[in-house]
């Protein structure tokens, strides 16, 4: 699973670019797959028959990142440009970026410390440009086009326990469903790789009206701000402490029933879970539970710091105890009468 | 090997001020073949000498120094490491950045960043101070203090990008360009019969105030210097008329700093060579190392060379090899002609 996610996190699939991603999960998918849909939106949608046919579970992973998407180029040939999706702006300063469909490389710049005179502000994004070296606006649209959009250095490292790339928020997901696709699932499931998660849960909206689940479980990359000197109640949760089972966020109150049958089998099963000690963020589950005529949700989530920046890192054992839950609760809610 | 690749090694290779190792190793078995001498002094400065062939020679010192800005592990709190800057690093630039920790086998590592979830709205709108930043290697506190000791230092972990136009984007080319500019010259002048003699200073500690070319240059006591080192091009958040254009050429350095014979003859040269070039005026101190060359033992004739080169001391630095190749012709050049204007 770690070799698929790290393949996975190199892609570029800003939301509403995801193709390069559904490209590469439907020929993985293929070999398993009882049946493969799109939808107008751009939702990968795979559905394998189960050992049981009473019930249909929803599996859920977004492809897309955040990214930029160019706005402007000047008459020097910088490129302006905005941010797709919830990016804090600290994280850009300094970092390569790669454009449009040809990865044309830039540089998200800022001058010299020596000719800032200590200035501490973080500058605007409509300050900041993209140097792709180009000398002029007429050369710079030869390659580059308004609306192309970028995605950060797609290198990943493993740094001890921790990997560190972009986009794993939500490749881990993706990966994760791709792994449990391998085998027969126990009651009919469909896997569902949602668009425009980033900018607010656009794709997970028509893929539910597609499939029409009984209930879905959203697996999703969540927000660790486990860092020395931040205060307890500041952390969100913590790497390494296992699957964050959330009973709340920013969109969703997650569905009492099958959280609990969530943390009855992570305690069974000795597999280390935590919750997240802030209300923030939010997931497609907040518009799967809203859809149709009601969706039971819950979700699973792996922690993540520097979520949306070019460097997040996750534990591989998070991953782990992410996927081996995930799997086990297949198999309970097949189960569950 | 070639010019474009060295360069990419030398930018690759992790030499943070005082930690100059890996980059002097790589620069002596560069050296061997074009050189007739090559040593280290006690400041860890490398300093090899190509000899001329005439009965009556000058001596000649060209300066890049191996040092690059980068940090120094000061403490490990539950396995992250707190840092200070090695050379200034504006610390905008640091949230999210991947560095590379030497220790016996690099660690990975990255400075680690508040979600905005856990900040105020003000709190986003203001560099975090440095000194509550960390590196996260992924190590708990045992495994950290096991495998990073205090005094480990680090560098930026940044892949070189090819830009458009031969313009690079990638770290520390400040100052590894200017050391694959002498590599370049003195591979240019291999077959010279020189009434020069050619030291050149690959020296340490730049980033810290100029540390290892004030001990270097008494060891060498040339009669006259060319220092390399890199300038301020303007870039969209600075455009000031004193900085330099990138692709414009090098800047030759102007004011006292420099001695004016030195700086008059570069500008003739490059006039008569036909080369680009900029010139760069500097009311004081040039900020490199021909400030304490010039005052070295009793006096050294110094000139300055820049590259110019944007977003100085981030992990994405940009220059041009047009500008690069421009420098190299005219630091060949000066010396070639260098007895015959100086007579």
């Amino acid at each position: 699973m770690i070799e698929t996610l790290l393949a996975l996190c190199a892609l570029p699939g800003v939301s509403g670019w995801e193709d390069a991603v559904r490209d590469y999960l439907m020929e993985q998918a293929l070999p398993y797959a009882d049946k493969i849909e799109t939808d107008p939106m751009g939702n990968l949608m795979v559905f394998r028959s189960g050992k049981k046919h009473d019930k249909t579970l929803m599996l859920c992973a977004h492809m897309d990142e955040v990214g930029v998407i160019i706005t402007g180029i000047t008459a020097e040939g910088y490129l302006k440009f905005d941010f797709v999706g919830g990016i804090d702006r600290r994280v850009v300063i300094g970092k390569s970026v790669f454009i449009g469909d040809d990865t044309i490389p830039g540089i998200i710049g800022i001058k010299a410390h020596h000719l800032s005179r200590g200035d501490k502000n973080v500058p605007a994004v409509h300050e900041m440009s993209i140097d792709i070296g180009a000398k002029t606006r007429e050369e710079a649209e030869t390659m580059i086009a308004l609306g192309d959009v970028g995605t950060f250095e797609p290198t990943c490292t493993r740094m001890g326990g921790l990997l560190c790339a972009k986009a794993i928020d939500d490749r881990l997901g993706c990966a994760v469903l791709l792994k449990l696709l391998e085998h027969q699932p126990p009651c009919d499931t469909w896997f569902v790789f949602t668009v425009q998660e980033e900018v607010g849960t656009r794709g997970a909206s028509t893929a539910v009206y597609h499939i029409c689940p009984d209930a879905a479980l959203v697996v999703e990359g969540t927000t660790a701000s486990d860092l020395p000197g931040v205060p307890g109640h500041k952390t969100i949760c913590k790497m390494g402490a296992g699957a964050v089972l959330p009973f709340m966020d920013r969109g969703t109150l997650y569905d009492r029933g099958l959280r609990q049958m969530l943390i009855s089998l992570a305690e069974r099963h000795s597999i280390p879970w935590q919750t997240k000690q802030m209300i923030a963020g939010g997931t497609d589950a907040s518009v799967i539970q809203r859809s149709l005529s009601g969706i039971p949700v819950v979700g699973i989530a792996a922690p993540l710091r520097n979520i949306h920046s070019p460097a997040s890192t996750g534990c591989v054992t998070d991953f782990t105890a992410v996927c081996r839950l995930t799997e086990l609760f297949m198999e309970e809610y097949a189960q569950e009468k | 090997m070639k010019a474009q690749t060295r360069l990419e090694t030398l930018s690759a290779l992790s030499g943070p001020s005082g930690s100059e190792d890996s980059v002097r190793a790589f620069l002596i078995e560069q050296l061997k073949p074009l050189c007739d001498e090559v040593r280290t002094d006690a400041m860890g400065n490398l300093v090899a000498l190509r000899c001329g062939t005439a009965p009556k020679r000058y001596k000649l010192l060209l300066d890049a120094h191996m040092d690059e800005v980068g940090f120094i592990v000061t403490g490990i709190e539950n396995g992250f490491l707190r840092f200070a800057p090695l050379g200034g690093i504006d610390a905008r630039v640091l949230p999210a950045t991947r560095v590379r920790v030497l220790t016996g086998e690099p660690l990975f590592g990255v400075i680690d960043t508040m979600p905005p979830h856990a900040l105020k709205a003000e709190d986003m709108e203001q560099a975090v101070p440095m000194d509550d930043l960390v590196i996260d290697i992924g190590m708990t506190q045992e495994e950290a203090e096991a495998n990073v000791p205090l005094g480990a230092v680090a560098v930026y972990d940044t892949r070189l990008i090819r830009l458009q136009n031969g313009r690079l984007a990638g770290k520390c080319f400040d100052d590894r360009a200017c050391v694959e500019i002498i590599l370049q010259t003195l591979e240019a002048v291999q077959n010279d019969a020189s009434d020069v003699d050619i030291y050149c200073m690959f020296s340490t500690q730049e980033e810290l105030g100029m540390r290892g070319a004030s001990a270097g240059v008494y060891g060498i006591e040339p009669d006259m210097a060319l220092v390399l080192d890199v300038t301020h091009a303007k870039t969209p958040d600075a455009q000031s008329i004193d900085l330099m254009d990138l692709s414009g050429g090098p800047a030759i350095g102007v004011g006292p700093n420099m001695t004016r014979r030195i700086s008059d003859a570069l500008i003739q040269i490059a006039k008569e060579e036909n080369i680009p070039y900029q010139l760069e005026v500097m009311s004081g101190s040039s900020g490199t190392n021909a400030w304490p060359i010039q005052i070295a033992r009793g006096g050294v004739a110094t000139g300055m060379l820049s590259l110019p080169l944007r977003y100085m001391h981030t992990p994405g630095e940009v220059i041009d090899l047009v500008d690069v190749d421009a420098t190299v012709r005219l630091a060949t050049a000066f010396v070639r002609k260098l007895g015959e204007v100086w007579a």
